[in-house]
């Protein structure tokens, strides 16, 4: 379980500063880029990111100090482990991950209304490691078909439309 | 301007009658409120064939009431499954969610009503009282002084960063230089884009807001049964009506708090184009300096909630004022009411009310009326809607991707949007699950563009002195303002740790 | 709202359909006319690369709200604003096909200007604008609470003084060029500022931040209680009666600038359509015509509340002389829009 919008990483001896690493230095990578865009710009456009930027390099280099230093005291280690803890979960969020970007590749081509009732279905056996199918399969297809009325029916929403909506465009 | 009030109250009754048209537009502004990704304002514009037909005055009843219950509407997903409707709700799970997972949803929802209902019928009063001077706001707060406003919300990351500051800080600033991907806003030069068009408009915010929020926390919760601790499971399972009474209960004795906390929200709001984001950060990080319990925000702290969700209430009454006034629109919504006015051949601006006064103060009294009849009939509600939290994960999670998602597409109707939020999502993940506020993150993503676009406009008007952020006398006083509360509670802390120490062993903070 | 449903892929999906209509799972789909000879058999997609619910959106549903009588089928309208309209041309139109199926509703005025200020990345050769719908001309406007600047002489002579900020939409708008080429011109200080929008320029004008603004007419004169229009950057003041105080800057100053229409909305298509379908096209352009003079057109543009004034056909060889026209005033101006001499 995560913590409302914090960490909640199980703590062991000593601190997986590893895994702190990750997010400042795809930030760090990100500043970098974002600095070679604005290089021939004009100044407005190169002012307050330049500062932002310099400022996060800043406290980016500090926590890598401040790590270097608790690893060397034998504070904390360069291990990754609570990104992937606990590891029983790994393939399982592997796998909904994989569900998910499934989902938004094939909405495009198969239209709102089916693309959702199958992620919806697929991600929840998934997750029930494949239990009460019955009561899963009930549930997709009142969302989907519930999605479909509220979305694309009532709202009116610019949804890809697939098979589903082409059919039953001219009944609703 | 002269206020009528036989008029007035002659209206408030009048607008009862219009029930019928009020119960309806409360539905769906709860429900076009708690999807990410619809907003009032959108789904006027998908309503248009429909209030277009309405007669101008039903119309306004509507729409406003639409508005009003929209905003509320935002709240419950923020509270319940830590996903904030729109952006200006986005405070809301600080202490909303907490709550919820201590199993104290039906209590939270409670708060968040009565606050929202209260802070947003006492707003509305006073925008009408005060509306010849509310509307002078707007001639004195320019780019210099909106830079301070920002600047207060922004500082909101240095208070969330508490427990570890260098972490804290990270996040934020993180956020900033996301907020900062997209075209500048004087020589339009796209900046950061990875070449993407859809994000030479600055990344939107919607799909910033569900991927941080809800995609990542969906990924997070698979580990349990439910987002409710074991407690937190208990307590919803014993919890009945007494639980929503408690909450009104605790809400009413935080009277004081909701006056002020919806005052800030109201100024805010008569700035056209501030907000309601920005205004319940700055209600939040305010709450918190002058509160005796800081270290208790964001751990499910009643004021923590009652916070943003009376500012943001108070910013929908604001909106109104600049547009009756100076004919121009405080927001998004509030500017598509006056396109919807004016196919009706009323000219929203200064001599609406004396033209047609009926529609000037009808707009005020529509909101009233349907605060009041949203305390009635929503209130009821909060035990059901609190019910959503003991549904597992195994269903909870596909459905909260697959329904945030739509979201993130709703607005703009890009694909690209889709995986924009995933992307945040992985983002928000990592950051959860290392040890970074997603709520840091989103400051930045949120506050940091307008930040910059008031400080470009201001060193545009300069041309090119920086020291023109220093150029405003009432810009100066807020400067030291927003120096005192910076400064100020760090005093406070530390003279509170001293004393601390001096009892018992040092307590840590959140 | 039917009519403007977006449902492009749906459209995209029939067409496979239909070439795969013996496959029995898809011969209950309602292939609506889709084996009748002429043209159009389907729906006409329009891509409006601004935001539903602005000017572009009421003007285009007032005028296909008649076409489609004469064209005998409805028109389903995609909003794709973003990147000044780029992503619209770029991301959207740029993909569809070129079936005569798929029109863009654009604004020759501001969109192509842009264009000059940044290339785009496709060829603008690939686009043809058929027909201009209206043009609406630049103006220079005050707030009616500016104690000092009444007129365009009180601006000039102030700029004399002091630089003067003057609000505007955004630096790359033919309104913007217009106040340029009147400091130029008379020798006044004017610093732009961009306000991103009409609705910021007014509140920026409103609130005094700003001296004076320049937008389109069309966003200012409804608002006639609020601020005075003192300067249009036209050949004459096409609305004498609604901006009274309004003086014509060429001939007030002397000055010989063609015309700066701010808002140019225009139907455009893809060349590659046309050459592929010349009857299909010539189906487009004979009906599009009947709708100037079509009393249903005029009724429908009054409900805007649009001035009616402001409509006017323009022929493809019109819309292609406006392009090029805007398109050398960018390319003179572009050190002052790009902020790089």
């Amino acid at each position: 379980m995560s913590d409302e919008n914090g960490p909640d990483t199980g703590k062991p001896a000593k601190k997986a500063a590893g895994a702190e690493l990750v997010l400042p230095v795809a930030g760090l990578i990100f500043t970098i880029y974002y600095f070679t865009t604005i290089i021939d710009v004009p100044w407005t456009a190169q002012v307050s990111a330049f500062f932002v930027g310099t400022i996060l390099i800043g406290l980016i280099i500090a926590l890598i100090i401040r790590t270097v230093i608790q690893v060397r005291r034998g504070e904390a280690s360069l291990s990754l482990a609570p990104l992937i803890a606990p590891r029983d979960y790994v393939p399982k969020r592997l796998a909904l991950l994989g569900l998910t970007l499934s989902y938004v590749f094939f909405i495009e081509w198969g239209g709102f209304t089916i693309t959702t009732f199958l992620f919806l279905l697929c991600s929840m056996l998934l997750l029930s490691g494949g239990k009460k199918k019955g009561l899963i399969l009930t549930i997709s297809l009142i969302l989907s078909v519930g999605g479909y009325f509220l979305f694309i029916v009532v709202f009116n929403t610019r949804f890809p439309k697939g098979p589903v909506e082409t059919m039953l465009h001219g009944v609703f | 301007m002269e206020i009528d009030w036989g008029l007035f109250a002659e209206l408030f009754g009048r607008t009862f009658t219009f029930w019928w048209v009020i119960l309806p537009a409360i539905l769906l502004g709860l429900i076009v409120g708690a999807i990410p990704g619809f907003s009032a304002a959108n789904t006027i514009i998908i309503l248009l064939p429909l209030t277009l037909a309405m007669e101008p005055e039903i119309g306004l009843i509507f729409m406003v009431a639409l508005y009003a219950s929209s905003r509320m509407g935002a709240g419950i997903p923020a509270i319940l499954v830590n996903i904030p409707g729109t952006a200006g709700a986005a405070a809301t799970p600080l202490d909303g969610y907490p709550m919820t997972k201590q199993g104290r949803a039906q209590q939270a929802l409670a708060i968040s009503f009565v606050s929202s209902v209260f802070g947003g019928l006492l707003t509305t009063i006073l925008a009408l009282l005060a509306m010849p001077w509310l509307s002078q706001v707007a001639y004195h707060l320019h780019s210099v002084e909106m830079i301070v406003i920002m600047l207060f919300g922004i500082s909101l990351i240095a208070t969330i960063a508490a427990k570890d500051t260098l972490k804290g800080l990270i996040a934020g600033f993180f956020g900033l230089m996301i907020g900062y991907i997209g075209a500048d806003v004087v020589y339009e030069t796209p900046r950061g884009t990875f070449g993407f068009l859809e994000l030479y408009d600055k990344v939107p915010l919607i799909p910033a807001l569900v991927g941080l929020f809800a995609v990542s926390e969906a990924f997070a919760v698979i580990e349990g049964e439910s987002i409710l601790t074991k407690r937190g499971m208990e307590a919803m399972q014993k919890a009945g009506w007494a639980e929503t009474w408690e909450g009104v209960r605790l809400a009413v004795s935080r009277w004081w708090h909701i006056i002020w906390t919806s005052i800030i929200g109201l100024v805010i709001g008569v700035v056209p184009g501030a907000g309601a984001a920005i205004a319940s950060f700055v209600a939040y990080q305010q709450s918190k300096t002058f509160s005796k319990t800081p270290e208790k925000y964001g751990t499910g702290h009643l004021d923590g909630l009652v916070a943003p969700e009376s500012a943001n209430n108070g910013v929908t009454s604001g909106t109104l004022i600049p547009l009756l006034v100076i004919g121009v629109p405080g927001g998004a919504t509030a500017a598509i009411m006056a396109v919807v006015l004016q196919y009706h051949g009323v000219t929203v601006g200064p001599d609406l009310f004396d033209s047609q006064p009926e529609l000037a103060y009808g707009a005020f009294t529509a909101m009233a009326v349907t605060y009041a009849i949203m305390i009635l009939t929503v209130l009821p509600l909060a035990r059901y809607m609190s019910r959503i939290t003991v549904v597992s994960t195994t269903y909870m999670a596909p459905i909260i991707i697959s329904f945030t998602l739509v979201g993130a597409f709703v607005p703009r109707a890009y694909v690209f949007d889709m995986y924009l939020a995933l992307a945040f999502g992985v983002i928000g993940y990592v950051a959860r699950k290392t040890g970074y506020h997603v709520a840091a993150i989103l400051i930045g993503v949120i506050l940091g563009p307008l930040l910059e676009n008031y400080f470009l406009r201001a060193l545009r008007i300069s041309q090119g002195d920086v020291m023109v952020i220093f150029s405003s006398n009432l810009g100066d006083v807020m400067w030291v303002m927003l120096i005192v509360s910076l400064f100020v509670p760090m005093y406070l802390d530390r003279r509170r740790k001293r004393q601390a120490e001096q009892a018992v062993p040092t307590t840590t903070d959140c | 709202m039917s009519d403007f449903e977006n449902d492009f892929s749906r459209r995209l999906f029939l067409k496979g359909a239909s070439a795969t209509a013996g496959a029995g799972a898809l011969s209950m789909l309602p292939i609506q006319a889709a084996f009748a000879a002429a043209f159009p058999e389907q729906n006409i997609q329009i891509f409006v690369p601004t935001r539903a619910g602005g000017g572009a959106d009421r003007n285009m549903r007032a005028f296909t709200s008649v076409w489609k009588n004469y064209l005998k089928t409805n028109f389903e309208a995609g909003f794709y604003p973003g990147a000044a309209g780029r992503v619209g041309y770029e991301t959207y139109m740029g993909k569809a096909k070129a079936d005569c199926y798929n029109l863009i509703f654009g604004n020759m005025g501001p969109e192509v200007l842009n264009w000059v200020v940044k290339k785009p990345t496709f060829d603008l050769n690939r686009f043809l604008y058929i027909a201009q719908v209206d043009q609406d001309p630049g103006i220079v406007f005050v707030s009616k609470k500016n104690k000092k600047l009444k007129n365009i002489d009180d601006i000039v002579k102030e700029g004399k003084k002091r630089t003067l900020n003057v609000g505007v939409s955004r630096l790359a708008h033919p309104a913007s060029l217009g106040v340029v080429a009147l400091g130029r011109h008379t020798g006044a200080k004017f610093n732009l500022v961009p306000l991103s929008g009409g609705r910021n320029t007014r509140a920026g004008v409103a609130t005094g931040e700003m001296d004076f603004g320049a937008l389109p007419s069309g966003s200012v004169v409804r608002k006639q209680k609020q601020f005075d229009i003192v300067a249009v950057f036209d050949k004459e003041n096409p609305l004498p009666n609604r901006m009274k105080k309004a003086v014509v800057v060429n001939d007030h100053f002397g000055m010989k600038l063609p015309p700066l229409y701010a808002g140019a909305r225009a139907f455009g298509i893809k060349r590659e359509a046309i050459e592929k379908h010349p009857d299909r096209y010539k189906v487009l352009t004979d009906t599009l015509q009947k709708v100037y003079t079509d009393p249903a057109y005029k009724k429908a543009v009054k409900k805007t509340k649009a001035p009616w004034k402001y409509i006017r056909y323009g022929s493809p060889a019109d819309c292609e002389k406006y392009v090029k026209y805007i398109t050398d005033i960018g390319a003179e101006y572009k050190s002052l829009l790009t902020g790089k001499s």
